[in-house]
C-alpha cells in the first residue's frame, strides 16, 4: 500500500476553498455584508461557475481519462511495474498536467457550443455535461483535477471507480455517449444501449474549429445496422446493390449512433429557433461507402423518416474516405471498422471506433486494436 | 437502566486500539415475522455485519496480533426485543455473529449506553435516533433499507466530500471530531491491504459540490493518511441511480448523516 508522507501544512496551504453553507451549519454566519464581499473576492470565478444540468435533461458525454488525455507513460508503467509503481508515479507528477488526447478538442468544441447555448437560452439545462469516467483509482484524482484546471476544461462530475467497471455508473449518469480506450468497455457499453467508441490518438492531430462542433458518422453499422453489410459481406457487390434497390422504401434499422446525432439535432434546433441557421455551432456528416444514385437514398429516405437532418450527406460510392474526412476536419468522426478508422488517423483525423457488427469479424487491423 | 453483558464466545478487543461499532438489534434482526421461534430472521444490518467480520478476519490475516480491529456491539432500545434479551443473544449465537457485546437501554437513556462504551460509531435504521447520538456527541448514520437489498460482500464505506472540506473551526462541532477520528481509523486499516482485492472500500462522493470540493477532500483526507479509493463528484446530480450502483453499507458525514434525503 502507497504510504503518504506529506506534510499537511505543505498540503492546506494555497487551497482555494469554496465557501460553503452546510445545512447544518455550525453558527458561523457571515452576518456582516463586507464580510461576505471579501470571502467571495477570494474565490473569484466561483460564483460565476454555471450550475450543471441535471444529467437526463442534458446530453451526457462521458469520457475516460486515457481518452481525454495523453497518458501513455503512465500506461507503460502500469503495464511493465505493476499498480503500486503506477499509483506512486502519479502522484510523484500530480502537478505536471497531462497534454491533451483525442477527445480533447472534441470536449472542448461541446464547451465551445455550452457556451452558445447558455447566451440564448440561460435557464435551459439542454446542454452538454461532460463526466469524467474513469477505472483509475482515486489516488490519481488529484492529478486530473490540477489537468482540468490548467486546460481550463469546464468538467465539474467524475467517476472513479478503482477498479470496478464503469458500466453501471454509464447508466446512473443518463450517459448519451461514452468514450474510452478500452474496447472492451466500449462492448460491454454497446450491449447496454449505450452509444460508444474507441478513440485513438492520431499520429499528427490537424487543426479543428474551435468554434464549430463537427460530427462525423459513418452509415452502416454506425447510424444505421449493419443489415446491409451483412449482405455485402456474404454475397458480394452486385447482390448488396439489388438489396438496397428492392428495399429502398423500407427503413434501414437504427445503429449504436442514431440516438447521439438525435441529441445532436435537437440541440441544432435550439439554434434554428434563434434564426441561428448558418451560424449553427454545430455541424453533422455523414460519409459513407453508399453512393448517391443507388444505395444511398435508402440511407436518406431513413434518416427522414426519422426525423434526422444531416448537414452534409458524402456518399463515396467506394472511394477512401481519408481525403474526404481531411478537408471536413471533424473533432470526431464514427465509423465501425477498423481499416477506416485507421485510414483516417493516418491522415490527421480524429476517428473513433464503434465496435458494432458484422465487420468486427473481418478485421483488417494494421496495428493492434484498442489500449 | 442500562446493562452490558459480554458475549463469551467472542474475544474481547483492545479497548485502546479497537474502533467500536454499535447496531441497533432492530437493525440487524428482523422481528417482523415473528414466529416466536428461538432464532430471528436477518435484517437490514446483517450483511453489513458479516462485511465488518470480513474485515477484522483479514486484518488478523495479514497480523495476528493485530489490535486496530472493529468492536461490533449490538445494542438494544426497543422495548419489545428487550423482554427478549435472551433471543437476542441465541440469534447472534446462531448466526456466529463477532459481537463482543450486547447492550439493553431504555429508548431514553440509550445515548449514555453509547457513550458508556466509548462508541465511535453508531448505526440505526431509526432517524431520531441517530439525531439523538449525534446532538450527544456520537459520530452517527442512517442505515438504508433499499440500499441493503444488494449488499457488498466488500465493506465500502461513503465519506460525504462536502462535509469533509469544511476548515477546522474553533470550536469543532462534535460530530466533526467524531468523524474525523473514525475516518483516520479507516484509513490506517485501509492501509494493511492492498490496492486490489481489499475486504475495504472507502468511498468519496461530493454530492452537491464540483472539483474544486472533491480536490479539497481528497488532499484533506490524504493529510489524515486516509487513501480513497473510489470518488465520485456528483455536483448536484441526483443521487439515487449513483448510490445504488455505489452500494455503500453507509455513509459518514459530520454529525446527522443521511444516505437517502
Amino acid at each position: 500500500m502507497v504510504k503518504m508522507s506529506l506534510d499537511p501544512v505543505q498540503v492546506m496551504s494555497g487551497q482555494v476553498k469554496e465557501l460553503k453553507v452546510a445545512p447544518s451549519s455550525n453558527g458561523e454566519s457571515r452576518g456582516s455584508w463586507e464580510a461576505k464581499e471579501e470571502f467571495d473576492q477570494d474565490h473569484l470565478g466561483l460564483t460565476t461557475k454555471p450550475k450543471p444540468p441535471k444529467p437526463e435533461n442534458a446530453v451526457t458525454v462521458a469520457v475516460s481519462s486515457r481518452v481525454l488525455f495523453r497518458t501513455e507513460r503512465e500506461q507503460k508503467v502500469f503495464e511493465q511495474k505493476g499498480v503500486e509503481e503506477y499509483l506512486r508515479y502519479q502522484i510523484e507528477h500530480e502537478t505536471e498536467p497531462f497534454a491533451p488526447g483525442p477527445a480533447f478538442p472534441f470536449v472542448k468544441a461541446l464547451e465551445a457550443v455550452n457556451t452558445r447555448l447558455r447566451e440564448l437560452y440561460p435557464q435551459s439545462e439542454e446542454l452538454f455535461d461532460i463526466v469524467l469516467v474513469t477505472y483509475n483509482h482515486a489516488h490519481v484524482g488529484i492529478r486530473l483535477i490540477n489537468t482540468i484546471n490548467h486546460h481550463n476544461l469546464f468538467i465539474e462530475r467524475f467517476c472513479m471507480t478503482g477498479g470496478s467497471s464503469p458500466i453501471g455508473y454509464l447508466k446512473a449518469w443518463h450517459t448519451n455517449l461514452y468514450l474510452s480506450a478500452d474496447a472492451d468497455k466500449v462492448r460491454e457499453a454497446l450491449a447496454e444501449g449505450i452509444a460508444a467508441a474507441t478513440m485513438f490518438m492520431p499520429e499528427k492531430l490537424t487543426e479543428v474549429s474551435d468554434t464549430q462542433l463537427r460530427v462525423a458518422f459513418d452509415g452502416d453499422a454506425v447510424l444505421f445496422s449493419d443489415e446491409s453489410e451483412r449482405i455485402f459481406k456474404a454475397h458480394g457487390l452486385d447482390k448488396f446493390f439489388e438489396h438496397e434497390r428492392d428495399n429502398e422504401d423500407t427503413l434501414l434499422d437504427h445503429g449504436p449512433l442514431k440516438g447521439f446525432l438525435e441529441a445532436l439535432g435537437k440541440l441544432q434546433k435550439k439554434f434554428y429557433a434563434k434564426g441561428q441557421r448558418l451560424d449553427c455551432p454545430i455541424r453533422t456528416y455523414l460519409v459513407t461507402a453508399r453512393s448517391a444514385a443507388s444505395s444511398g437514398i435508402r440511407a436518406l429516405k431513413t434518416l427522414r423518416a426519422w426525423g434526422l437532418e444531416i448537414d452534409e450527406a458524402l456518399f463515396l460510392a467506394g472511394a477512401p474516405k481519408g481525403p474526404m474526412l481531411e478537408k471536413i476536419r471533424p473533432h470526431i468522426y464514427f465509423d465501425d471498422q477498423m481499416f477506416h478508422v485507421e485510414g483516417a488517423a493516418e491522415m490527421g483525423t480524429i476517428a473513433a471506433h464503434v465496435p458494432y457488427g458484422i465487420a468486427q469479424k473481418y478485421t483488417k487491423q494494421k496495428t493492434s486494436a484498442g489500449k | 437502566m442500562v446493562s452490558t453483558i459480554q458475549n463469551t464466545d467472542v474475544k474481547q478487543k483492545d479497548a485502546d486500539r479497537a474502533v467500536v461499532v454499535a447496531v441497533t438489534s432492530r437493525a440487524v434482526f428482523e422481528s417482523a415475522a415473528d414466529d416466536g421461534g428461538d432464532v430471528y430472521g436477518v435484517g437490514v444490518a446483517f450483511p453489513l455485519l458479516q462485511a465488518l467480520h470480513k474485515v477484522n478476519e483479514r486484518l488478523l490475516e495479514e497480523s495476528s496480533a493485530e489490535s486496530l480491529l472493529f468492536d461490533v456491539i449490538l445494542i438494544t432500545t426497543d422495548d419489545q426485543q428487550q423482554q427478549q434479551s435472551s433471543r437476542i443473544t441465541s440469534s447472534t449465537r446462531h448466526y456466529g455473529l463477532e459481537v463482543s457485546r450486547f447492550c439493553f437501554s431504555s429508548q431514553e437513556d440509550f445515548t449514555e449506553s453509547l457513550l458508556k462504551n466509548n462508541v465511535q460509531l453508531f448505526l440505526t435504521i431509526d432517524r431520531d435516533e441517530v439525531l439523538r447520538a449525534s446532538q450527544n456527541g456520537v459520530l452517527s448514520a442512517l442505515l438504508d433499507q433499499q440500499l441493503a437489498s444488494c449488499p457488498s460482500e466488500q465493506l465500502r464505506v461513503m465519506i460525504s466530500g462536502d462535509a469533509v472540506i469544511k476548515p477546522d473551526t474553533d470550536p469543532m462541532p462534535p460530530g466533526q471530531k467524531g468523524a474525523q477520528s473514525f475516518s483516520t481509523q479507516l484509513g490506517q486499516m485501509r492501509q494493511k491491504f492492498g490496492i486490489f482485492n481489499s475486504p475495504l472500500s472507502i468511498v468519496l462522493v461530493t454530492l452537491h459540490g464540483g472539483r474544486e470540493s472533491c480536490g479539497d477532500a481528497l488532499r484533506t483526507l490524504r493529510s489524515r493518511g486516509v487513501s480513497v479509493d473510489e470518488a465520485h463528484c456528483l455536483a448536484g446530480a441526483p443521487r439515487g441511480p449513483i448510490l445504488s450502483v455505489l452500494r455503500p453499507h453507509f455513509l459518514l458525514s459530520d454529525g446527522v448523516s443521511y444516505l437517502q434525503e
